[in-house]
Formats: structure tokens, sequence, C-alpha cells
């Protein structure tokens, strides 16, 4: 279970240092804001002496003391002046503070935008195979909570410990300075706070873990649970699951209570070792007072500084965990950046600037969608041995049944996937010479279900390339014969698109498709031409329509559904299983009786009837 | 408010015992944590400072400062096992409950509300809520009895100054209402922009295909670091007011302690410093300044409350709809208990169903006598499992009847209607469970089985044997013991659908229905089973849904259904003779099983093609 993993993770030094790479641009910020750190800790740290002077020579000046002869002015001014300076260090306190948490916040966020920048960046080159392997669930996560670990680990991990550190350090020196002796009993009780914390610390990491797996196992049961009811009551077990479910649910709140076990004694028993500090303070402290050794301010002083160190100590021995919290995120973002890029450009990949003439070759195409270098099954295989040409401007339909391969061969014309041996040729040029994204600029793909992005009809249909002038677009949608239909919405070709197009019909979305194709003017042509259900006739007529005239004069390669968009191709060929076992025009292929014969009785005869 | 809450009394009234205690250990903890130490390190101030101070008397108060903080550590320690536990408590009943409920819920709600939703309620609103319970009531009361108390001692040691600080009270506490306010909006307007960063994450990688297709990366990186610009400007936004607010909380209680430095300071020494007498002593003061010291939490915890109840009510109340909701199907008054067995004749009298407008069902009026066998065909989406899901009332129709041995479904109890039917859907729900409790689903608590061992074993082996499954089970290394789902084995599609249909046999149900449960299987097996089935099939009534004529013709009727319509009813040879979609469906099955068959001759084809 995955909620498991998540704790095993120990803190890998490895990986920190990699995450703190990410603080490289920002090495001056940082530094400022570790500057500041020292700053609030000197300053925050400076009322106890304050209130010591004051008390020492103004308020309660000893009997021994030079202040003790000053007159009641004086002794006002006095208090006065150290008015005056505590407003001073809280206000320099205050701005600091106030910047120093700016700061942590503008460091996490720049370096959460920056990891986030180059998670989507390094996705956005992986290749489909990737997205085959690793539901989009997943990936969000990875940009997502797994990031914002990373900017947890800098601000809540990385900073605490540093401000800890600085905290505590002030409160000694200010003790020690003050009185050595006094400053050494009073932090007597620092081991003993430091090891039950650490104690305490091992107890809620182990009930928390305890606790997130019996969580994740009541989640899981009642996801189970909610998604099977229906048969869950068809066999009447409504009683059973929910004993069942009782049963987790109680060992939840009996994992619940063990955590809020060790946390109701942890607070009682920190609260009593800070006591037993100040009690230390008054015994040994006012003892020194009444011989005169130290003042009445020091002891107050002293009062102070104990309750000062002890949020700061149990911040510490929590850090650790803070920061293995982040390590299994870490390392998942690390590891999508370390996949390596299998379908990248060559160093020299050609581009073609103005296009192809758009000649598609397969010389014998073994395809399967294993990784290249992957060993591959005989049942593996997709493509065995595909051998076929398309010279520019014929146009060619594939048909076979489901799972004989003809979308793989679409996929590897725009080199979705690299192929395990043999080559596919544009221009006689192999796809994996050419600069992926050239080929794709000038390779267009009509997919059955138009994806729509969020954005207007246009940013739809323009897809990226500002250059298009609007009167491509709307003579482009003329054409096909959507543009009445955008016309007619209120915002026109501005309407914005809604939860991707679902207020749209199927052959709305169709002809949207074919229209984005064409202003896109593509040298070649990929169609999966998927039959779609619930299209009436006059949209199926207007579909097959804008196919015609999409595909004219273009390299045109279909995946037919269409018993239309088979017969308007130059050449048929016929997939099955991996191979191509049949290829010539629809009359010679019917005239054959072979297998494109059996196949069109099965599947297109019928559209004989209504086209 | 007093809306929002209503239902969540009956749980908290439950504990009230707890909440009382609570509260008190709350009241205990904070009088003894406030009257001790600040009094205790006062009078050993005033005693130093007027020199009545003996050893003996500085051991008492160290003494003392130890004893204070005991009763206020045990205090708090009980205020968590009263208050936190029955927070976990309550969170546990309201899970429970809720669960409870949802068993209850027919399958319209399953299919309104979705379950990635159901589960946030009861995971994160129940969070929430728990969160609002536990931290809440016993911070919000320590908060509020420390404000109440320390106000009152500081009063009592010098109204003067207690004035001073309760003027400056209302300052704070709007200031603070005022900013608290502007977090919340810039809060929501972080979680906005997130939102929006998840969709263009989600709608990438999920068009993954079109954005490299189209060669848009460039794009799509550039949208969402825009995107990202933007939720880093309203972070950053936030934390210019959110992050320093602890430290302007600081600030104003500097001010506060200035105030009272400058006011104090000249009634401690204008009325002679030593004087025990009218105006304050120095002890006094120091004790004083301890409380303003300590104010500075519950000034701020004040808004971390009132956020925490603002969305634990919100919470709650989408945790109550869940609680409310009543099923439309359930026994009511007009279920007839004395109906304790079913014989299984089905009729559908005019039945029709119909939802959003739209009818699924029209007036469907058929006989199935017990033990006959009904074949239901059809596209998808002509209702067939509609038809189907009806008997066992996972639905009620709109008009119309079914019943069964002559009774209204709706009349005959739900648990004796559905525990004499064997339903096997074409995606079987399994549970992640052992093979053995799988099949073992519907049996009843009596025959159930713990282990492979036991006595029942036998029918689930029956089961699993007439199913078809009992081979592949017993290739699996735990036999019927192997746990299916995530953390065990991954069944093929045919062994899910042969595991349910051990699972729906085991019961030896009256009515079986099978509705396309065979999809996943080949031809071949599934005309094994229904063999093996014939036994078990004989004396009981089944519906078959399928497709495969080859298995609908055993069938005593068949009807076939289209757009909620019987469209064709008789047997096969009936049906056959007829002509019409029946027909044309055997014989389009007839020429796959040819494509089938001429498996091998292609790769010579191949040869002959291609070279």
């Amino acid at each position: 279970m995955r909620e498991e993993d998540a704790f095993k993770k120990q803190f890998d030094w490895d990986l920190t240092k990699r995450i703190l790479v990410y603080l490289k641009p920002y090495f001056w910020v940082a530094v400022g804001g570790v500057g500041l750190s020292f700053l609030i800790a000197v300053a925050s740290q400076t009322f106890p002496r304050l209130l010591k002077t004051a008390i020492d020579q103004y308020l309660a000046p000893a009997a021994g003391s030079s202040f003790i002869g000053l007159s009641v002015d004086a002794r006002l001014q006095g208090v006065f002046t150290i008015a005056l300076f505590i407003l001073g260090v809280a206000s320099l306190e205050f701005v600091a503070r106030y910047a120093f948490q700016f700061t942590l916040s503008w460091l996490g966020q720049n370096v959460l935008f920056d990891v986030r920048a180059d998670l989507f960046s390094k996705l956005q080159r992986l290749p489909l195979a990737y997205f085959d392997k690793n539901p989009v669930g997943r990936l969000i996560t990875r940009v997502t909570s797994d990031v914002d670990a990373i900017n947890q680990f800098i601000t809540n991990g990385l900073l605490t410990l540093i401000t800890s550190v600085f905290v505590v350090t002030a409160v000694l020196f200010n003790m020690f300075s003050l009185n050595w002796q006094l400053a050494l009993i009073a932090t007597a009780t620092v081991p003993i706070l430091f090891f039950s914390a650490r104690y305490f610390q091992t107890k809620f990491r182990d009930s928390y873990r305890d606790l997130r797996i019996k969580q994740a196992i009541v989640n899981t049961s009642l996801n189970e649970n909610i998604t099977g009811m229906g048969t869950v009551q068809l066999f009447n077990r409504e009683a059973r699951n929910r004993r069942d479910f009782n049963n987790l649910n109680s060992s939840f709140l009996r994992a619940n209570l063990t955590t809020v076990h060790w946390f109701s004694f942890y607070f009682p028993v920190v609260g009593i070792i800070s006591s037993m500090a100040l009690a230390l303070v008054i015994w040994y402290g006012g003892g020194q007072a009444l011989q005169n050794i130290i003042t009445i301010g020091t002891l107050v002083a002293f009062t102070r500084y104990v309750g000062n160190f002890w949020q700061p100590l149990q911040d510490l021995s929590d850090v650790i965990n803070n920061l293995q919290a982040a390590m299994a995120s870490s390392e998942r973002i690390f590891g999508i950046l370390d996949e390596p890029e299998s379908v990248a450009d060559k160093p020299d990949a050609k581009i073609f600037e103005t296009g192809f003439k758009g000649d598609v070759e397969f010389k014998d195409v073994w395809f399967s969608y294993k990784a290249v270098g992957e060993e591959v099954l005989p049942t593996d295989w997709v493509l065995r041995g595909i051998n076929f040409r398309v010279k520019p401007g014929e146009s060619v339909a594939f048909v076979g049944a489901t799972g004989a391969g003809k979308t793989s061969v679409i996929s590897l014309i725009s080199r979705f996937y690299d192929v395990q041996k043999g080559q596919v040729l544009v221009d006689g040029t192999d796809v994996r010479d050419l600069a992926q994204r050239n080929l794709r600029k000038h390779v267009g793909v009509v997919l059955q279900d138009v994806f729509l992005f969020a954005g207007t009809i246009e940013s739809n249909l323009r897809m990226n390339d500002p250059e298009i002038p609007i009167e491509r677009i709307v003579q482009a949608c003329k054409y096909v014969g959507v543009h009445d239909f955008i016309a007619s919405l209120p915002n026109g070709y501005q309407t914005e698109v809604r939860e991707r197009g679902a207020t749209l019909s199927t052959g709305q979305k169709q002809l949207l498709a074919f229209a984005r194709a064409l202003i896109q003017n593509p040298d070649i042509l990929l169609v999966l031409d998927e039959a779609t259900a619930n299209v009436d006739t006059e949209s199926e007529l207007q579909i097959q329509d804008a196919l015609a005239k999409v595909m004219h004069g273009r390299t045109s390669i279909i995946i037919a559904h269409r018993l239309s968009t088979i017969k308007n191709c130059n050449r048929i060929i016929v997939m099955r299983k991996g191979k191509i076992v049949e290829e010539g025009s629809h009359d010679e292929l019917l005239e054959k009786g072979g297998y494109y014969n059996t196949l069109y009785r099965l599947q297109y005869a019928d559209q004989e009837m209504t086209v | 408010m007093q809306n929002e809450f209503f239902g969540i009394g009956k749980y908290l009234l439950a504990h009230r015992r707890q909440w009382f205690w609570g509260i008190f250990f709350v009241l205990v903890s904070v009088g003894a944590s406030l009257a001790g130490p600040p009094l205790i390190v006062g009078r050993a101030v005033d005693a130093l400072r007027a020199g009545t101070a003996t050893t003996g008397l500085i051991v008492q108060y160290a003494l003392l400062i130890l004893l204070t903080a005991l009763i206020s550590s045990a205090a708090t320690f009980m205020m968590r096992r009263f208050l936190v536990v029955a927070s976990r408590q309550i969170s546990y009943e309201v899970r429970r409950d809720i669960f409870e409920n949802l068993t209850r819920q027919d399958q319209n709600y399953f299919h309104n509300n979705r379950t990635g939703d159901l589960m946030n309620r009861l995971t994160g609103d129940l969070n929430t809520v728990q969160e609002m319970l536990g931290f809440g009531i016993s911070q919000g009361s320590s908060t509020f009895l420390t404000m109440i108390i320390s106000l009152g001692l500081m009063f009592a040691l010098s109204p003067t100054l207690g004035l001073v600080t309760l003027c400056v009270f209302p300052v704070i506490a709007s200031i603070l209402f005022f900013v608290i306010k502007t977090i919340g909006k810039r809060h929501v307007a972080v979680q906005e922009q997130a939102s929006v960063i998840s969709a263009k994450a989600q709608e990438n990688f999920s068009g993954i295909r079109v954005v490299k297709g189209y060669a848009i990366e460039d794009r799509e990186i550039a949208e969402y670091k825009t995107m990202n610009l933007e939720y880093r400007r309203r972070v950053i936004r936030l934390a210019m007011i959110e992050g320093p607010l602890w430290a302007f909380v600081g600030l104003l209680m500097n001010f506060v302690f200035i105030a009272v430095l400058l006011i104090g300071s000249r009634q401690l020494i204008t009325s002679d410093a030593n004087a025990r007498f009218a105006g304050l002593t120095i002890g006094q003061f120091v004790q004083f300044t301890t409380y303003l010291f300590n104010l500075q939490w519950p000034m701020l915890a004040v808004g971390v409350m009132a956020s925490l109840i603002q969305r634990g009510a919100s919470s709650w109340q989408r945790l109550q709809q869940i609680l409310e909701v009543q099923p439309a199907i359930r026994d009511s008054d007009r279920t007839d208990n004395s109906i304790q067995s079913v014989a299984g004749n089905i009729r559908f009298e005019n039945l029709s169903l119909s939802a959003d407008e739209r009818t699924l069902l029209n007036n469907i009026n058929l006989f199935i006598p017990k033990g006959q066998t009904l074949g239901i065909t059809g596209r998808t989406g002509a209702g067939k499992t509609l038809l189907a899901s009806l008997v066992g009332r996972m639905q009620d129709p709109s008009s119309g009847r079914v019943l069964v041995d002559g009774h209204d479904v709706r009349d005959i109890p739900v648990s004796i209607l559905r525990g004499n039917i064997g339903y096997v859907p074409q995606e079987p729900f399994l549970f992640s469970d052992t093979i053995a409790e799988n099949i073992a689903f519907g049996l009843n608590e009596s025959t159930q089985v713990e282990h492979a061992n036991k006595p029942d074993f036998e029918t689930i082996k029956w089961a699993a044997n007439v199913a078809g499954l009992a081979k592949d089970v017993e290739d699996f290394p735990a036999q019927y013991n192997t746990m299916l789902g995530e953390r065990g084995v991954t069944l093929s599609g045919g062994q899910r659908q042969r595991t349910a249909l051990a699972r729906a046999v085991a019961r030896k149900p009256e009515i079986l229905i099978l509705d396309d449960s065979m999809s996943a299987v080949d031809t071949e097996t599934e005309s094994r089973i229904l063999n093996e089935l014939k036994t078990v099939l004989e004396d009981r009534t089944v519906l078959l849904i399928g497709h495969r004529v080859s298995t609908l013709r055993y069938a005593d009727q068949i009807i076939v259904l289209e757009n909620g319509r019987i469209f064709e009813q008789g047997t096969h040879d009936e049906l056959l003779a007829l002509g019409g979609v029946y027909a044309e469906m055997e014989r389009k099955q007839g020429l796959e099983n040819v494509l089938e068959v001429d498996e091998e001759p292609s790769s010579t084809v191949l040869k002959a093609e291609v070279n």
C-alpha cells in the first residue's frame, strides 16, 4: 500500500542536496533570510534584559547600587528611555519578522514555481508511452502535493531548523552572560527535555504511521463499499458489511486514541520539565539574590528566559521528522525528472522549414508498446513487418478489425512511439532523424473525439499559432460547414468552450476537428474516423463531405469506418493481426473475395443501403 | 449557526459527561497555571525586595511552583483524555452512522453522488469536524478561560493597569478581525488558483496526444507558467498579511506592555518603592507583565477558533446531508411481511421507466414462468440491464408493475426478494478479499466460511466448478485463499465474470440474472460453462442478457429490445424465421466465426501480397 511506503523513506542526504540546488538561484535571498532570522533571535531575547535593566536601575534598585539615590523624576525618565528602547526593539523585531516571513514565502513559492515548471516541461517532453503507463491522477499528485512537500521541506524544515538554533543560542548567550552559574542550573533540565521529546517523537511517529495505515484501510474499505454498494445490496450483505466496516472503523478509532494517549502525556510532561527549570531558577537564583550575588532584575530575566527556549527545542527535535516527510515526495519528483526521454530529438535533427511533400513509407516495421530495448515477447508485437508507401497527394484507407494495428500505424507516423525494427520514413527521411515538433507541425491528426481545451472556440481552432489570420479560420470553418453553427453561438468564435465541449453535439465536434486540422494546413493528414454513433443523417453527410474536402490534395491516411470514406480513397490497405493482408481498390478487393470481402459484409454492407 | 449545527447535537449530548469533565479540567489547568507560577515568582521577588525572604521561604516557593505545575499538568492530561478522546469518538460514530445510512441508499443515490465526492466528505469534511470538536473545544475553552482569569487577576493586581489592558483589547480584536477576514478572502483566492492549475494539468495530461500532435507543448508550458505566476502572486499576497500575524500580535502586545510599564512604573516609583500599602509592588508588576505576555496566544487563538468553527460548520452540513438522506427503495407500510419465500414466476405488467424526461423502458408486458429462461438481447442502451434491475428492485418502475409470484415486488420485503436472486453483472464488482470469501459473499451468515476447510467449502468449490472457475483457482498458489484486488492477484476480465457467476450460483437462488455475464469469456469456454450450468439453470427462472446467438438459442423465449420496447419476441427458431434483427445478428456472428477460423492462410497471403 502506498501509504505505508511513504513512511519507510528515511532521511537521505543526496536527495536533500538535490533539493537544495533549487535554492541556488536565490542564494542571496536565502542568506538574507538567515540574517533576518538571526536578527529576530537577537531582538526577541533582548526584552528580558531590558526588563532587568528597568527593574534594577529604576523600578527596584538594590540597596547598594548606584541607582538607589536617583530622584523620582530621574527614575521616571529612565523608565521612559527604556520604554523607548523596547519600542525600538519591538518595532525592529516586527519588521524583521515580517521581512523574514515574507522572504520565507517568497523563497518557498519560487522554489515551488521552479520545481513545477521543471516538472511540467519535463512531462511535455516525455514520450506518449509514459502517459500510457501513468494514470493522470498520479501525475497530478506529482505536480501538486508532491511539489508542495518540497516547499514545506525548505520553509518548514530547513528554516525552522536554522531559526530554532538561533533562538536557542540567543537564549543561552543571554543567560550565560548574565550569570553563568544560574544559567547552568536553569539549563540542567534541558537534557531531560531533549530526551523525553525524542522519546515522544518516536512514539508519535509510530502511532501516526499506524494511524495513517488504519485510515488508509478504512478509506479503501469505504471506497470499495461505496463503489460496490449495488452488489452489497443485491446479496443482502448490508448488515455484515456494516459489521466488517465497523471493525475497521473501531481499529482506526483505537489508533486515533493511541496518538491522543501519547499527546496527552507529552504536553504535561514538557510542562512539568519546564516548571522544574523555573523552580530551580527560583530556588538557586532566589538564594543568590538573598546574598546579593545577583539582582532581582537578573532573577526576573531568568524566569523569562527559561520559558523562552522550550518551544524552539521542541521544534528542533521535530525537524528531522518534517524533513523525512518530504523525502518520499522529492524522490518521486526526481524520479520523473530523471525519466529518460526515450523519444528525443537527435542533436542534428533535421527541420523541414517549408513542410513536406508528403511521401510516407514504412519499411519492414516491427512495433510493440514495450519500450525500445526491452525484451519483446512474440505476443507483444502489434505490427509485424509492415511495408507500404503512400505517395504525395495519395489517400489510403486502412481497414481491419479492432486490434489489427491501424492506430499504431498512425501513431508511428507522428513518431509518438519509436519502432523496434525497420523504419518509418517521411519524404525519405527516417522520422527519428527529424525534429519532432517540426514533423508534427506538418502532420495533422484528426482524432475521433476532438479534444477541446479550456478557452474560446477560436483558440481551439488556432492551436497556438497567433499568426493565423482570423479570415483563414473563418474560411476553413465555412469550408467544412461549421461556420454557421459557430456564428449562431452568443459570442461566435469567442464563445468559451465549457466542460471540454460537453454542450456540443458529436457531429459539431467532428466538424470542429476537421476545421482545426484544415487551419494547420498539414502536408500529411492522419484521420481516425470511427463510425460515430448518435449522429443524424444530415450531420453524417456533412461530416463525410467535410472529410472529403479536408483530404483533397494532400497525403491522407485514414483509419476508415465509413464506407463512403473508404471508397473516396485511392487505395485500401487491409490489416489483420499486425500484418498487411490485402491491398487494392474497393472494387478490386471485393472482387477478390478475400478478407476484405468478409469484412465488408460484416461492417460496411449496412451502410451501402443508407448512403 | 443554529441550523448548521443541527444534528451534531445528538452526538455532543451523548458525550456530555466528557465535555463537562473536560471543561472542568481546562478550568483547573488554566487556573493553576495562572494563579501558580506568576503569583509565586511575584511573591518571591517582593520578599527578596523587602528583605523578608529566607532560604526556607525560597525553597517553599520553588516547591510551590512545582506543585502548581503538577496540578496544571495533571489537569491538562485529563482534559485531553476527555475532550480530544470525545472528538475522536464522535468522528468514529459519525463515520459509522454514515456508512450505515449509505448501505440503505438505492442505486439512484450512488448514481447522483460520485464516489469521489462521498469519499471527500467522509475524509476531509469529517476531519474538519473532528478538528473543530477536539482542538476547537479544548483550545477554545482554554483560550476563553485564560483571557477571563488573566484579566480578572490583572484587575485584582491593579485596576488602572487592568483598565489600560482592557482598553487595548477592542482595538486589537477589531484589527485582528479585519486582518483575519482579509486573510480568509486571500486564502480563497489562492485555493481558486490552485484549482485552476490542477485543472490545467489534468487537461494537459489527458489531452497529451493532441498537445504533442499539434506540437503545442510550448504554448502549454507558457500557459501553465502564467497560471503558476498568478498563483505565486496570490500566495505572496496572502503571506504579506498572514505570515506576520503572530509578529503583529506580538507588536501590539508590546505596545500594551510599554503602556503598562510607563503607567505602572509611575505607580511603583511614586508610591515609595518599598511600601506594602497603596499602589503596586515590584513583584506584582512582574506578575502583571507575565499575564500580559501569556495573553499573546489567546489573542491570536480567537481568530483561529473563528475560522475553525466556520469551516467545521460547512463541513458538518455536507456530512449531515449524507446522514439524513432517505432511500426511495426500502421496506415501507405496504411491505407484506408474510411473504417469506419466492418461487420465481416473473411478470412485467405495462412496465415503463423514464428518467430525465427520457423513456428508457416503454410498456413492457412479459411473463416468465418459474424454471424458464428468458433471453434478452438488443443494442447498447436498449434497456436490457434496466429491465433486469427492476426484478431485484435496484430501481422501481415509473409506471406498471413487476410481479414475482403474483406479488408486486414493492410488497415483498426487500431482503426476501433479493435473497432469492442471483445477479451476475457484465462488469462484476469483486471485493478485496479471498476468492473463497468472494464466492461465499451471498451465503447466509450461518453458512459463511471463515477458512477453506470448513464444511461449506464444498458449496464454494461446487459453485466455482459450475462457473468454470475451479481450474483457474487451482492454479493459484493459495488456491481459494488467494487475495483479490490491489493487495492480491488481478483477475482477467473472464475470471472476474466467472467469479461473479460462482458467487451468484453459490446462493442457489430461485431467480438468476446473467447480465451479459460472459462477454469477456471466449465462445468455447462459454458453451462449456453453459453446459455445466444446465443442471443449475433447469429449475430456476433465468434472465439471460447477451449478444451471442450461440448462447441465446437455448432460452425458452427470446426478446429483442430496441429503444426500451420489445421489438421481437419468440423462440430462437421463430425469430430466425422472422428474418429481423435477431436473424441479422445470427448471420453476422456466422461471418465472424469465419474470420476467426481462416487464421493460418493469411500468412501465405501476406507473403504473396507484399513481395
